[in-house]
């Protein structure tokens, strides 16, 4: 039995310390960072990934372990061929349920609790942004720079300044739709009736797959993309996302309402 | 009449048309006598369907054999017995729970195969960006097919299919609480099957399986109502369902039978069965609700008229949610029955896997609204969300612990039934382990609705309730039938299930997290390449079914006749010849200890042979035995 415990413990090592070591070496998963709080939900995923791999590995030991040493030639034989009659009435199932509901409560604070803390702390912004969704499209309303109004279906493209902490409030004009930024990580539903909230610090502009340019049209991550299921169209309801710099957004705002006042 | 009555669905859907048109023509004649003739306006799908179907269903059940077997004596007459016999039971009315057991089966598979094949399509539009097969409509038709169709299959399967078979046989019992109601509750379903497919062929309705308004409600398809009507139709099918377990596991359980000594699989039932019975309403509530904005004009889901499109899906998922615990309780129960039988080991730690199946009862109601961090409800219920849907882990992870605690140091016999177990623990342990990040806020409000939760569920739902669906149906299918499957096609079976799972699943992770969302016909082609390999998986899954059908078709038909016992299980419904005679037992076996007693010589489940079966079955002269 001793032998067993050693043999099992041995593999198990060896499964988390492999799987901890792929999350860390190889997997890759995440898209571009286009927000400050992308570190934050990144951060949550990677340590669950931690955590979670030394649990799995516990399972996947017990069945490698126990198919290499235990398997049965054949059809069992009455009587002879049984294992030993161990019921587990004795101290381990308490120590089980002890170390996972002590698991489960380190997760659900950390990175649970403590980050959902930090995701809500700031609700201050530099400007506000309205998103509408109307099956299916986007519509983009600037309240904070001189009232320009975006169309996905016109073919805009949601041109938002670098480092800047933007409020989007968010409606929907008919059903539900969701608003998502993958760049951006959180999305928040479009809902008839209300006005939902999501705050976001924009930190994209840069160049985000190291090829020396910043090329947001080769990044899908860079797009609002309809997130709840919104019928016949859903699937187009995407509009594009472009991060600039300060002095460009402005020189952007100049031009939208220049072009603004031509067509008017 | 009496040549149409020896086809009791032919009858059926006779009735059952008949009934539809009655229904239809009044609403019709209502609608001219209200409106005046000149409207011309005495049809309207969602109107007509709405009250036209329940008279058409009634029509159904009489026809079937609801009248004759049961509803004449509620009028004074005299009802029929159940006198069929052979094949021809299983396509009428019977009480028998070992033919309502197959008649599940056999319809939720032929269901499951259907949603399979409707997958295929599906995959293959996904095989690359822009659009192939389908349009957006005839895809949102496609996918949202598949969503409820596999639902109703894992929400009803195990429980109807296995638990009517095999649960009386396991307490001891002749039959279930309520036959006649056993049977209504099965013949309730084809109408179910049926108006899913006449919607597809409608034209199909847009909004998935959760059906949620607004759009459910301002969509001009006529689909969505007979989609509304159906799920509503199966939510009594549930309900009924979870009564009768419920009613048997209390009432019928053989002497000596204590709650201490039941199977694992009859606690899975009932824990499962509990929850049906508690939440099912809650859905059929929303979904008429829907109809009634639909139908009366009413606006509970309509914020212009004073409704909140939130208030669905805060009903939606106080049964959903609790609904993937009704899919998965009974396979908790499953697995670790056949991991006692074929590790030859008592099941690890009893008491404290029936605490972590009640553990989950409890906590199946109070965490529904993880579904809905991103949906706008108010932030301070998210912590309180998160918290409580963490603590699910704790009941689960003591299934776990009742897992390998049974396989130490057994005697693993690594038959197919025995390789679908494990593979349950391997897929069901992905899918709990990624749920933690979908409960936790911050990482679910970037994973939500992307293909990390299509992964997700699949991992839960098909690597773990459809894995031990196929662990039952192998280790059942010699009581069953009688029958012996092929090994060897069954081995087949379960390497190309496993690994093909593992090919479609596990990139399905990566894509959404990095970007895809779910529910979509088209996608930015860079995710080309992910897709094209999930799809090419996708079809290596879906052959492994070609060998698991023909297995179990031809097995069914001339496979070797299987003994009472082939898995020298010390249970009671293998100490009865295969398959069970009528009414089980001729005499109600006494239950004198637990039901895996392996490696106690001393000790016994029933106290003396039962039945028949007793030499060759259960050996040593000991026919309930426990491997003594």
């Amino acid at each position: 039995m001793r032998r067993d415990f050693t043999w099992a413990a041995v593999i198990w090592v060896i499964v988390s310390v492999v799987s901890v070591a792929v999350a860390v070496f190889i997997m890759d998963p995440f898209p571009a960072v286009g927000a400050e709080e992308a570190g934050l939900i990144d951060d949550a995923f990677m340590v669950m990934t931690y955590m979670g791999a030394p649990v799995f590995a516990i399972v996947i030991a017990v069945l490698i372990y126990g198919v290499w040493k235990w398997r049965a030639s054949g059809a069992p034989e009455e009587g002879v061929d049984d294992g030993p009659p161990i019921l587990g009435t004795n101290w381990f199932p308490k120590a089980w349920f002890v170390v996972t509901a002590g698991l489960a409560v380190v997760v659900m604070i950390y990175p649970g609790l403590t980050g959902l803390a930090e995701l809500r702390e700031d609700d201050t912004a530099e400007m506000r942004i309205e998103v509408t969704g109307l099956s299916w499209q986007w519509l983009v309303h600037y309240p904070d720079s001189e009232g320009i109004r975006l169309s996905s279906a016109g073919g805009d493209e949601l041109v938002l300044p670098n480092d800047t902490r933007i409020q989007f409030d968010v409606l929907a004009l008919d059903i539900l739709h969701s608003f998502w930024i993958p760049a951006f990580r959180q999305k928040i539903d479009a809902v008839p009736g209300q006005t939902t909230t999501m705050y976001t610090t924009v930190t994209g502009a840069g160049d985000a797959d190291g090829d020396g340019d910043f090329d947001y049209q080769d990044d899908v991550a860079y797009r609002i993309q309809c997130a709840e299921l919104c019928g016949l169209n859903h699937t187009d309801m995407a509009m594009n996302v472009r991060i600039v710099e300060r002095e460009e957004f402005d020189e952007w705002v100049t031009s939208q309402t220049a072009s603004a006042a031509k067509v008017r | 009449m009496t040549g149409v009555a020896r086809f009791p669905i032919v009858q059926g859907l006779v009735f059952g048309i008949i009934g539809f048109l009655i229904g239809a023509a009044g609403t019709g004649f209502v609608r001219v006598a209200l409106l005046g003739r000149d409207s011309g306006d005495w049809w309207s799908t969602d109107l007509s369907w709405t009250i036209a179907y329940p008279v058409g269903l009634i029509g159904w059940l009489i026809g079937v054999g609801g009248w004759r077997y049961w509803g004449r004596e509620w009028f004074g007459g005299e009802v029929d017995q159940f006198a069929e016999t052979g094949w021809k039971r299983y396509f009428g009315f019977s009480g028998d729970h070992k033919v309502i057991g197959i008649q599940y089966v056999v319809t939720f598979t032929l269901l499951f195969l259907l949603s399979g094949l409707t997958v295929m399509l599906v995959r293959y539009e996904l095989a690359q960006s822009g659009l192939q097969l389908f349009n957006n409509d005839t895809y949102n038709a496609a996918m949202s097919f598949h969503g409820i169709t596999m639902v109703a299959v894992a929400v009803a399967i195990l429980a109807g299919g296995f638990g009517n078979y095999v649960l009386p046989l396991q307490i001891g019992a002749r039959d279930m609480a309520f036959p006649r109601l056993n049977a209504l509750t099965f013949w309730l379903v084809p109408p179910v099957a049926i108006l899913l497919v006449t919607a597809v062929l409608m034209g199909g309705w847009e909004t998935g399986w959760s059906a949620y308004p607004p759009l459910s409600t301002l969509q001009t398809k006529p689909g969505q109502v007979l989609f509304n009507l159906a799920v509503i139709t199966f939510g009594l099918v549930s309900i009924l369902g979870a009564i009768n377990f419920l009613v048997t596991i209390v009432y019928e359980r053989a002497p000596g039978m204590t709650w201490g000594r039941l199977p694992i699989f009859v606690w899975g039932i009932f824990a499962a069965s509990l929850i049906a019975f508690f939440f099912t309403q809650a859905f059929a509530a929303g979904l008429a609700m829907i109809l009634f904005d639909r139908v009366l004009g009413t606006s509970f889901f309509n914020s212009a008229g004073g409704g909140s499109a939130l208030l669905y899906e805060h009903v939606f998922w106080f049964y959903s949610h609790p609904a993937v615990y009704v899919m998965v309780l009974p396979a908790f129960g499953l697995i670790l029955e056949i991991l006692s039988h074929l590790s030859r080991k008592p099941l690890f730690a009893y008491k404290w896997a029936v605490g972590g199946m009640i553990g989950i009862v409890a906590l199946s109601g109070l965490v529904w609204a993880h579904h809905m961090f991103t949906s706008g409800m108010e932030n301070y219920l998210h912590a309180p969300f998160l918290v409580l849907t963490e603590l699910i882990s704790i009941p689960t992870g003591l299934i776990f612990l009742a897992a390998i605690g049974t396989i130490w140091a057994g005697r693993l016999w690594l038959n197919v039934p025995m390789l679908f177990a494990l593979g349950f623990l391997f897929n069901f342990m992905m899918g709990g382990i990624t749920g933690i990040y979908l409960a936790d806020v911050p990482t679910d409000v970037f994973l939500h609705d992307t293909y990390f939760v299509v992964a997700h569920f699949h991992y839960t739902i098909m690597g773990g309730e459809i894995f031990a669906l196929m662990a039952a149906t192998y280790f059942w299918f010699p009581k069953m039938t009688g029958r012996m499957f092929n090994e060897r096609l069954g081995q087949i079976h379960f390497w190309m299930m496993f690994i093909g799972f593992q090919l479609v699943f596990l990139p399905m992770f990566d894509v959404g997290i990095k970007g895809m969302n779910r529910r979509v016909a088209d996608f930015p082609s860079a995710y080309d390449d992910f897709n094209l390999f999930i799809t090419a998986s996708a079809f290596f899954l879906g052959a492994s079914f070609i060998p698991f059908t023909w297995n179990l078709v031809i097995s069914w038909i001339r496979g070797p006749i299987a003994e009472a016992n082939p898995w020298r299980a010390t249970t009671l419904e293998w100490q009865v010849p295969s398959p069970p005679p009528e009414h089980n037992f001729p005499e109600i076996p006494e239950v004198v200890g637990p039901p895996y007693p392996y490696g106690q010589p001393e000790v016994r489940h029933v106290s003396g042979p039962v039945g028949t079966a007793g030499a060759p079955a259960g050996g040593g002269g000991g026919g309930g035995g426990g491997g003594g």
